[in-house]
């Protein structure tokens, strides 16, 4: 209501300046022109389909580096198969076919040259349900990738299970028993684990499918702390069914619908005044 | 498909007519009797109470949507911009107490010509039914008529203000200059409230 | 809606259904009972029977001596246990690998048609009569060498076992989730280190059953035995030698009409058992014992 009395002058030359203040707190991210900022993944043209269904129709999307970037959409759109598309792993799927290009730091991943397993080590993925190792213990599982992958030196491995085990706000909860098997621990602290897990391999980019979908609200809720601590260093993509958590988590988001991409925008601007009608009607639960 | 929000919805537009009428009722009462003369504070003020209690039935409804439906969207614009077009109300509600309270506390005025006040309360009247009509059917159309008649009331205010110093009679330069404050700042909530709806709509603010 | 009154309407009509319903599920669980008796009996009774019959000819003698002459009381089955442990030993060292490398291939990369194929052909190797297999070692191994021996009778022993643990292997490969070769997949870990190091090993205990299970059948078989170790009365003396084995032994003690030799018989049979028996229980409990701690799973909310 403050602003009410600010405009108290009446004068036209009082507004405009009240419209400056406002443009100047508008938002976080500084709007320079798309050429200058930094893109860290980019996908183009991305169609994929799995047993003839069509599930991706020509979808392209920049993906910003050190931000977190949310898939919203129904059952079904396409979002999941097209994160799947980001780091090679749709290809493992029945009767897959895919066309496309998808440029991680200006390289396609899908070139020829490309071996898919590098590739997948640059993108690390967290899935829906918890899945640690059940026959490893605690270390084993957020070792894995490294021991699995040829790493030997112990002292690095160690530090890189701690580094990881202390960005998933896991360390001081576990430190004590590294040796404990996986399985043991609660369902928030296992998703918290495999992310430590798929961070251990120092991707560059971090892709989430629904990560928090199957948690309790606290345990959601330190996820969610863990996102956003996280996107300093690390390029997010997550997909979610949670309007919710997209709002509070992401500075990105695109609606996916059927598979098609519908809208792209910053966060606010899509859940505050989405352009395109579709998008409104799906955010404002006007279809599941 | 009607979601759980809708009928809150329903209620809320509801809530907005009713405390809508209510503010135009007590400015037009407070205008139309500081022009015959007559004394109604009382009445005025039992308005201005109903209008607040109102106030607080809104803002109980519009922050249990919040909590229990998260909106989005132009659900949430038009959440948010109900808050602030009802708050615009309590202040018809108020400024029109406070027109009435000049002609208590300052007595008869008989002697003063209204003329400058005579003029203003037409273009106030017209205005303020026309913000109630402009949040009941989001037109634009309005909204962006209820910008340039803000203009011209500040433009009449700017030029008639400065020249009750000149005025023989302090008892009635002091009432006119209170009063013509008072259908000026009715004037800046009424263009305030088509600006809500320019948000509601576009969701631009401040267009 | 239906009204609270409605809702007591209803439920009188269902009191009367709910008593019968109790007396039918005792009548059907004492059925039930009664059928795992009956199963039980006949279990028990063997065990029995060769408890009682056999106990009494067990001795250090028995179990290390040779046999002594036909017919006389004294010797042993010593020769008759070595060459039971050697041939499934042998056997197990050939066709556990086969076949668990047949039932890995099945289950990830088994999917098209040639492995809907080789699935087919595992099972009805697994249904042949063994008697018929051990006619082939005769053929393939006795005739081609020239002498009866333990070659044969592993040859023979590991294509019995290998279509089971095959289709063992792959069943229980498949049980494990499709989520954690994801996993795998996602850390960019090979496919071939994603299914030694993790899939097999989530997948141990189906693995062992499977195994232990194909020890147990070899270790009874009798038939492709005649054809190819021929039996002996002398310790191991060589791979290409016939040898005797414990079935074996018991099979041609049981044809002579002598009473010593009706008794060691069923010495042997539970010596037989027994090796089973602990077979079983030894790799149960090393198995267990590593992989206890792991079992422990926590079933909450999350948090």
């Amino acid at each position: 209501m403050s602003s009410y009395e600010n405009m108290e002058g009446h004068y036209m030359s009082e507004l405009q300046e009240a419209d400056k203040m406002e443009t100047v707190t508008k938002s976080p991210i500084k709007h320079s022109s798309t050429e200058d900022v930094k893109y860290k993944l980019i996908a183009e043209n991305i169609v994929a389909s799995y047993d003839g269904v069509v599930a991706v129709k020509n979808v392209n999307m920049k993906f910003r580096d050190k931000a977190v970037t949310a898939l919203i959409g129904p059952s079904g759109c396409g979002k999941t198969t097209f994160l799947r598309c980001l780091n090679r792993m749709h290809e493992l799927t029945k009767n897959a076919k895919l066309t496309g290009r998808v440029l991680l730091d200006g390289e396609d991943l899908y070139s020829n040259e490309q071996d898919p397993i590098i590739n997948r080590r640059k993108i690390g993925m967290v899935f829906q349900k918890p899945n640690p190792f059940p026959t490893m213990s605690i270390y084993d599982n957020v070792a894995a990738g490294l021991k699995l992958n040829g790493l030997r030196d112990k002292s690095i491995i160690e530090q890189i299970v701690k580094g990881c085990l202390e960005m998933v706000y896991l360390w001081d909860e576990v430190k004590d028993d590294l040796k404990k098997p996986g399985m043991s621990l609660s369902g928030g602290q296992q998703q918290r684990l495999c992310i430590a897990r798929a961070l251990a391999i120092q991707p560059e980019v971090l892709l989430m499918d629904e990560p928090a979908s199957a948690l309790d609200p606290i345990a959601t809720q330190k996820i969610e702390e863990m996102i956003t601590e996280l996107k300093k260093e690390y390029t997010i993509i997550i997909v979610t069914h949670n309007m919710q958590q997209a709002v509070r988590v992401s500075d990105y988001t695109g609606f996916m619908y059927l598979g098609d991409l519908i809208e792209f925008g910053e966060t606010k601007q899509i859940f505050e005044n989405p352009r395109n009608e579709i998008t409104a009607k799906y955010v404002q639960g006007q279809f599941g | 498909m009607t979601r759980l929000i809708d009928p809150h919805l329903s209620k809320l537009s509801f809530l907005m007519e009713k405390i809508g009428n209510l503010a135009v009722q007590s400015i037009n009462l407070a205008i139309d009797s500081y022009l015959e003369g007559k004394n109604v504070r009382n009445e005025s003020h039992k308005l201005s109470q109903e209008i607040m209690a109102l106030y607080d039935e809104i803002g109980n409804l519009t922050f249990d949507m919040i909590l229990k439906y998260q909106p989005v969207a132009s659900d949430f614009r038009l959440i948010r911009s109900s808050i602030e077009v009802s708050y615009g109300f309590t202040r018809f509600g108020r400024y029109a107490y406070d027109i009435t309270v000049v002609r208590d506390m300052f007595g008869d005025l008989s002697e003063c010509k209204n003329e400058v006040i005579y003029t203003l309360t037409g273009e106030i009247k017209h205005m303020i039914h026309l913000a109630v009509q402009c949040f009941a059917t989001l037109d634009l159309d309005k909204a962006k008529q209820l910008k340039t008649d803000e203009y011209l009331v500040d433009k009449y205010y700017n030029k008639h203000l400065p020249m009750l110093i000149n005025s023989k009679n302090v008892k009635c330069a002091l009432a006119d200059a209170l009063v013509l404050r008072y259908l000026e700042r009715i004037a800046d909530h009424a263009a305030f409230m088509g600006e809500s709806v320019n948000y509601i709509v576009t969701g631009n603010r401040r267009s | 809606m239906i009204t609270v009154e409605q809702r007591a309407e209803f439920r009188k009509h269902f009191r009367y259904n709910v008593s019968r319903r109790l007396v039918t599920d005792k009548i059907i669980k004492g059925v039930v009972f009664g059928c795992v008796v009956i199963t039980i009996i006949p279990l028990g009774s063997i065990l029995l029977e060769v408890f009682r019959n056999g106990a009494s000819a067990l001795s250090i003698e028995f179990l290390t001596q040779v046999p002594g002459a036909v017919g006389e009381a004294g010797g042993g089955i010593g020769p008759a246990i070595q060459g039971t442990l050697l041939l499934v030993g042998m056997s197990s060292l050939i066709g556990v690998p086969i076949g668990v490398l047949g039932g890995i291939f099945l289950s990830e990369f088994g999917n098209n048609r040639l492995g809907k194929t080789i699935r087919f052909f595992n099972d009805v190797l697994a249904e042949f009569p063994t008697i018929v297999i051990g006619l082939f070692a005769f053929i393939m191994i006795v005739l081609v060498f020239g002498t009866f021996s333990i070659l044969a009778g592993m040859f023979a022993l590991s294509i019995i076992m290998l279509p089971i643990i095959t289709r063992t292997t792959e069943e229980a490969l498949k049980l494990v989730p499709i989520s954690y070769r994801e996993a795998g997949y996602a850390l960019g870990i090979k496919r071939w280190t994603i299914i030694m190091r993790i899939i097999l090993s989530s997948a141990k205990s189906g693995l062992v059953t499977g195994i232990m299970l194909s020890v147990a059948r070899i270790g009874g078989e009798t038939a492709p035995l005649i054809f190819t170790i021929l039996g002996s009365s002398q310790f191991f003396s060589g791979f290409d030698q016939p040898m005797d084995a414990l079935p074996l032994r018991i099979w041609r003690l049981s044809l002579l009409p002598y009473d010593t030799a009706a008794a060691q018989g069923w010495g042997a049979a539970l010596v037989l058992i027994l090796i089973v028996l602990a077979l079983n229980i030894g790799v149960r409990y090393v198995f267990l014992r590593k992989h206890g701690r792991s079992l422990h799973v926590r079933i909450t909310g999350g948090g």
